[in-house]
């Protein structure tokens, strides 16, 4: 997906690409017919007015992105595509202003809390990743107490209840994450631990198809 | 059909914590030494509604807040008239 103002839209078409699949950029008329999986890439939608995310979860592609999560279809929201997935109410919570009021980019360590998503199938449970992050409003604010909780921070990176850093729904076809998988997926970007949620959702997707 | 202004005032619920409201009071209170307390900032909207009548503009406005100007989860609103 390419919403006005994304800008990880790139990032992530080459990580899909890095691991073989055939990738078309979306844009805001177009359909959502024929793919597998819909990502909702990092960046500033709409320039975060009103609250990041809003407007572009009521674009008329958004609706699009809601009928593909009603038939199944797996759907990755990283960053600012998390923010947009929560407001238009595919993940449950908030994400809030980082709590010491600045925007955080770094590189931090994760805890894989949930290797049974077609997402982290790949990963060992309870084993400790590096992503990189960027964000102003990353602060997740659970409302959910049974939430599928599936990478949460070590270190307080933004102020997050119980560090949550990524969620899924119940059935764990659409994962929202603030880190960024596509800025890790080869040794040249500094890290590879993002290569894994690639592979596993590539795998996945394979093996269901056959 | 008439126009009719409304400003509605946005804040984050009690529970919700306002990291840019904390950071405005305590540079009120230690900086400029000023008793005060609870500083929450939010966001004031003014807009213009096309309507029939009074009624009709204040529903649309409602129906404005629970659409898109307001996320209930974390934030609470209050519409008047302008």
């Amino acid at each position: 997906m390419v919403y006005p103002g994304s800008n990880c839209d790139r990032d992530v078409y080459h990580a899909l690409k890095y691991v073989g699949v055939d990738v078309n950029y979306v844009g805001l008329d177009d359909s959502l017919d024929g793919c597998d999986l819909v990502v909702l890439p990092g960046g500033f939608s709409y320039g975060d007015y009103l609250r990041p995310g809003a407007v572009a979860a009521r674009e008329k592609i958004s609706h699009e992105v809601r009928r593909a999560a009603d038939r199944g279809k797996l759907i990755l929201g990283i960053c600012n595509g998390f923010q947009i997935l929560i407001e238009m109410g595919l993940l449950p919570g908030a994400l809030l202003r980082n709590s010491s009021g600045r925007f955080v980019s770094k590189w931090v360590r994760l805890i894989v809390e949930d290797v049974d998503t077609p997402f982290t199938r790949n990963f060992k449970s309870r084993e400790v990743i590096k992503l990189p992050v960027a964000h102003g409003y990353g602060r997740y604010f659970k409302t959910d107490s049974a939430i599928r909780v599936v990478f949460k921070y070590m270190d307080d990176v933004n102020g997050s209840d119980d560090m949550i850093a990524a969620v899924t729904t119940e059935d764990g076809r659409i994962l929202g994450m603030m880190p960024h998988p596509e800025r890790a997926y080869e040794k040249l970007l500094g890290g590879e631990d993002g290569l894994k949620l690639f592979t596993s959702v590539v795998e996945y997707l394979r093996r269901n198809a056959s | 059909m008439s126009k009719y202004r409304f400003a509605i005032d946005v804040q984050f619920k009690s529970s919700v914590r306002d990291p840019r409201g904390e950071t405005i009071e305590r540079v009120l209170r230690t900086e400029k030494g000023l008793p005060i307390y609870h500083l929450r900032l939010g966001k004031s909207i003014h807009l213009e509604v096309e309507a029939e009548n009074e009624v009709e503009a204040t529903r649309i406005v409602h129906q404005a807040c629970e659409d898109l100007l307001v996320n209930p989860v974390v934030e609470e609103y209050e519409v008047r008239t302008l």
